[in-house]
């Protein structure tokens, strides 16, 4: 494994170093936790790689709430989701797969960008955020861009991303006005309890009304695609629905309609098979466990 | 012997705790000597192939010192069967092969002239099924395989029976027949593989810094591969991360590495990677066991009738041994009136397999304790009860000839069934299902006769200051034996523990000891320490009734004195050792014992008491089961061990603690997986070995049967604790969901699969026979 190291101070530091490489072979590299390993097994001829944790940007590296929404920089790290408290309020999702996140050493040094731009079908904080329906703020030297997290990816490690540019912040809608309750989770299922990647995940954020009726719902599938997806026909069968009214037959159909988003591939952590069975039996049980909070309220 | 003890059975802190967690501890990994050169192996691309070789661009690369072949070395073939050479020529038969060596200045320039070996290989289909092996069209695997056997496949060979199988098979009520599948399962040790030789050419002689688990066997053995002098060959065991009977064989890397060393005249160190560990270090045997076993109308066990088959791999370690152990729990684990047993090790082009932590233990167990189960849901009869009625007792001699002097096996089914009694199997049609599921196991005790002399030697020396040190032939693997050692030393000859040294790692110094395995090292050495201090003790008294003018006194050694049975008076050990030291007839304070365990050698039919001593323990273990996923999390784990004395609760129960989870990774997630002689996951991503947070409440309950032979009465404790337990967890599994599972890892993938009906990969035609009686 070698390669050359740059490490930009501020973001104006890292244009000028990304215009003297416009004719290299560059990547970024923050925590450090996919690359490394990555460069060990398939190391890269000449190769640089630009470091972006020693930028000196709070909007890139901190988390900042607006009336409308949260933004967190890309260079936010794992643990600094894992103590935000409002995060934890606002969206259990996110904080719950950050929480869940590999190891207390990874989650130090992993950020929201690096499990964001690596793409993996697989990627836990990145399936919470596409279920929140987020947008990744995109910088680059020819300007800035927005664009739905849900279309950042191409591909498994593929992204919208263009040589030049790079993820700047990521901004999570609000919860409405309205919203008096959230069931927003994060289920991940591997072998073991820690230091896992998922085999199958589900993000999920539903926000519910003083009226028990269903005002919005996020669902997001992980590492049973090429790409993590925004299960939108799933989220439309329960929207405006009232949680009362569920029935264990609307699990059933909730469930078929987010199995229709999965195409899973079979590989040594688990067959196609059994992530199709688990993925349909884990989002039967989310609509089972809010019938469960029915029943508990009546 | 003396029962009140002071210092046995207290909580004394392993001895090397502090420098090993403030990271002083010196491992292999830490050794630099001067000059030092660094080695790499160069390991096939292929599991079969034939090969040419081109070193000569590797050679001219700066700072590289030695490249070797095959052609370059004159040495013998190693392993336990003699059936492995330490560098290949011209063929290669498994994915771990060696077939080049470098020594460099630097270890990235050894790495770089490995890449510039050119290899030339034409692969051969191989074989990678032990069943396929044995069909006559499979192509012999092994040249070198030596014995008589009826297929050209076959690495080796156990047969083993007791009592009538066909009066047994008639008067049973239910046979069941059942095929088990076992999985490669790998050691994970702490500290990757590693070997420092340092060989002097002006006299000849070479010195290992070795992390060996037996130093004396192996300097044996590393003489034979390099046809040298064992006793020109010195072995120094550096702090060894992890064992479990990883180090039992010697591997090609170690003469490789002394090969090195020999030709270049200097230092070599090879280091594994953690890739590399994966791929080219031992692991437990995968096998498959067909088990018919049947029952009498009154929940009697009648017969096991057993045919196993392990996957050798390319060569025969001391793995392939595995059935002298694997018998021993068919043939005498509960009361067995009738057992057939045949054992047959397959050369395959897999990695080979060797020894580790239980030594076919936790296989048998698994079978047979599944087994067991399913009489009972056969018969009626409740699981606890079904074991309890065959028990074993105590006094029992086995059909094997086993002679159980002690026996805690009723005691630690009672002990586990009382402490899990409340919280049985739910039957609801919930989503989460809990279950209890028991196994037990009988493991060795006190050593094993499997080596010439099963014996542990032991110098024991009082200097002048009333400092002890014991120098030993046992060996420190991290289980804890130093300080067990110490504790013997201070109890019984009064002396604080921070007096006491214990010198146990370099075969110039210390007596001869067989190795640390088949938990034997505290019963073995302890023994042998006693009888070192009992002859010490003998001249230290004959001096203090000279100087003390009581002829016909004895002493009570404490505090670091020697107090008179009859007049209370005192002497401190250091001025009776200055005195016998310092004045006429001169003599040292220190005194050698061999100590030979009391058992015996089996005869050819595998019949005998092999063991001083034998360990019994039982597992009840709560598990809660997901309908959803298949994943299995383990609630609680309880532990009854006749571990005969707790000589010191900390260790005890950390050995439990390490064991319970070892099995936990057995029973649940851990397998190396491999393809057509390809292993998939050569690293902790993908091999999956439990972490903290999968870790269940263990609680353990020591039962003490006082076994006159052991030290204090102790027996071995080390590799029990790990038997039972995946035996234990996928009965608990079976029971809280109504099914069968027959093969481990019991991965959530196989549970859901059991769960919707879907039949396992390897398992064949089950049968359920009743008599109508």
């Amino acid at each position: 494994m070698n390669f050359e190291l740059i490490n930009p101070q501020s973001f104006k530091e890292l244009f000028l170093v990304l215009k003297k490489l416009k004719h290299r072979k560059y990547r970024y590299a923050a925590g450090c936790t996919d690359i490394l390993i990555e460069l060990k097994r398939n190391p890269e001829d000449d190769l640089t790689l630009v470091n972006l944790s020693q930028i000196n940007d709070f909007k890139f590296r901190g988390i900042s709430q607006t009336k409308n929404s949260v933004r967190l920089g890309a260079g936010v790290t794992a643990n600094d989701i894992v103590r935000n408290l409002n995060i934890k309020l606002l969206y259990p999702v996110l904080w719950e797969a950050a929480y869940n996140l590999a190891s207390t050493q990874i989650r130090q040094v992993a950020t929201i960008g690096g499990n964001i731009c690596t793409a993996s079908p697989s990627g836990d904080i990145t399936c919470a955020l596409v279920s929140l329906d987020a947008t990744c703020v995109i910088i680059g030297v020819h300007g800035k861009r927005e664009i739905r997290i849900r279309d950042f990816f191409e591909g498994p490690r593929q992204t919208a991303l263009k040589k030049g540019e790079l993820l700047y912040e990521i901004i999570i809608p609000g919860n409405k006005k309205n919203t008096v309750k959230l069931f927003s989770s994060f289920i991940k299922i591997g072998t073991r309890r820690s230091m896992e990647c998922s085999v199958v995940s589900i993000a999920y954020h539903i926000q519910i009304d003083g009226f028990n009726k269903i005002l919005t719902s996020g669902f997001a599938i992980g590492a049973v695609a090429p790409t993590i997806r925004f299960t939108a026909k799933a989220c439309d069968f329960i929207n405006r629905k009232n949680i009362n009214a569920l029935t264990e037959r609307d699990a059933e159909s909730f469930a078929l309609k987010v199995s229709e988003y999965s195409d899973p591939i079979s590989d040594i952590r688990a067959t196609r098979w059994y992530r199709e069975k688990v993925l349909f039996n884990l989002s039967k049980s989310i609509i089972e466990d809010i019938i469960k909070c029915q029943i508990e309220v009546k | 012997m003396n029962t009140d003890t002071k210092i046995i059975g207290t909580p004394v802190p392993k001895h090397d705790a502090g420098i090993r967690v403030t990271g002083k501890a010196v491992y292999g990994h830490d050794i630099v000597l001067p000059g030092m050169l660094h080695g790499a192996i160069l390991r096939t691309k292929y599991p079969s192939a034939t090969f040419t070789i081109d070193v000569s661009e590797a050679k001219k690369l700066p700072g590289v010192a030695c490249v070797i072949t095959a052609d370059d070395i004159d040495t013998n073939n190693i392993s336990f069967k003699r059936d492995h050479p330490v560098i290949k020529a011209g063929e290669v038969n498994c994915i771990r092969d060696e077939i080049a060596a470098v020594a460099a200045e630097t270890k990235e320039i050894a790495l770089t002239a490995l890449s510039l070996i050119k290899v030339k290989y034409k692969k051969r289909k191989g074989v990678f099924d032990p069943f396929e092996a044995l069909k006559p069209s499979a192509p012999k695997i092994n040249k070198f395989s030596i014995g008589n056997f009826k297929n050209k496949n076959i690495a080796g060979e156990f047969h083993y029976e007791h009592g009538n199988l066909e009066k047994q098979k008639k008067r049973s009520k239910i046979i069941l027949t059942r095929r088990f599948s076992l999985p490669r399962m790998t050691h994970a040790c702490m500290a990757t593989s590693n070997i420092t030789a340092a060989y002097s050419q002006s006299d000849g002689k070479l010195l290992l810094y070795s992390s060996t688990q037996v130093p004396f066997l192996y300097q044996r053995d590393m003489a034979h591969a390099l046809k040298m002098n064992p006793s020109d060959i010195r072995i120094i065991q550096p702090v060894i991360g992890g064992g479990f009977g990883s180090k039992l064989d010697m591997y090609p890397f170690e003469p490789i590495c002394a090969l090195l060393s020999i030709k270049t005249g200097k230092p070599v160190q090879i280091l594994y990677s953690r890739e590399e560990e994966f791929i080219a270090s031992p692991t437990r045997q995968p096998m498959i066991i067909d088990l018919t076993a049947g029952i009498d109308s009154k929940g009697n066990f009648t017969f096991r009738e057993v045919n196993v088959i392990k996957d050798n791999g390319a060569y025969t370690s001391w793995g392939a041994t595995t059935p002298f152990v694997i018998m021993q729990a068919f043939s005498s684990l509960y009361k067995i009136p009738a057992c057939y047993f045949h054992a047959t090790a397959v050369y395959t082009n897999n990695v080979f397999a060797g020894s580790f932590r239980g030594y076919g233990n936790p296989q048998a167990t698994f079978a047979l304790e599944r087994m067991i189960d399913m009489l009972a849901d056969e018969i009626g009869m409740g699981k606890d009860e079904i074991r309890l009625i065959n028990a074993n007792e105590q006094g029992e001699i086995t059909g094997q000839g086993l002679h159980y002097q002690t026996c805690g096996h009723r005691q630690c089914l009672e002990s586990v069934i009382k402490s899990s009694k409340t919280k049985i199997r739910t039957t609801s049609n919930e989503r989460y299902k809990k279950g209890i599921g028991f196994a037990s196991m009988l493991h060795v005790g006190g050593g094993a006769k499997i080596y010439r002399s099963d014996g542990c030697g032991s110098i024991v020396k009082i200097d002048p200051y009333g400092f002890c040190t014991i120098i030993t032939g046992a060996n420190e693997i991290g289980q804890g034996s130093e300080t067990v050692l110490a504790m013997i030393a201070a109890e019984e000859l009064g002396i604080a523990l921070n007096k006491i040294k214990v010198i146990n790692s370099d075969t110039d110094i210390k007596p001869w000891d067989v190795g640390v395995h088949a938990s034997r090292t505290s019963f073995v050495a302890g023994n042998s320490l006693l009888g070192a201090i009992k002859k010490l003790k003998n001249k230290l008294n004959a001096k203090a009734r000279q100087l003390m003018n009581e002829p016909s006194a004895d002493f009570i050694y404490e505090s670091g004195y020697l107090f008179s049975n009859q007049t209370r008076s005192k002497i401190a050990i250091d001025k009776v050792v200055r005195e016998m030291q310092f004045t006429e007839p001169n003599e040292l304070a220190i005194a050698f014992y061999f100590y030979e365990p009391l058992s015996e050698f089996q005869d050819k039919e595998f019949k005998g008491n092999v063991s001083g001593t034998y360990a019994f323990a039982s597992q009840s273990i709560e598990v809660e089961v997901d309908t959803y996923t298949g994943n299995v999390r383990v609630l609680n784990v309880h532990v009854a061990q006749d571990v005969g004395k707790v000589l010191n609760p900390l260790l005890l129960e950390g050995q439990i603690h390490g064991g319970v989870l070892q099995g936990l990774g057995y029973a649940i997630c851990e397998e190396l997986l491999m393809n057509s002689g390809m292993i998939l996951n050569s690293n902790f991503h993908n091999y999956k070995i439990p972490t903290a947070s999968d870790i269940p409440e263990i609680h353990f309950t020591p039962i003490e049967t006082n076994d006159r032979h052991g030290p204090y009465g102790a027996k071995g404790v080390g590799e029990a604790p790990l038997i039972p337990t995946a035996a234990a967890i996928t009965n608990a599994v079976c029971n809280a969901l109504g099914i069968e599972l027959l093969e481990l890892p019991i991965t959530p993938e196989r549970v859901l699969r059991a769960i919707n009906g879907k039949q396992t990969s390897r398992t064949k035609k089950n049968l359920t026979v009743r008599n109508g009686k």
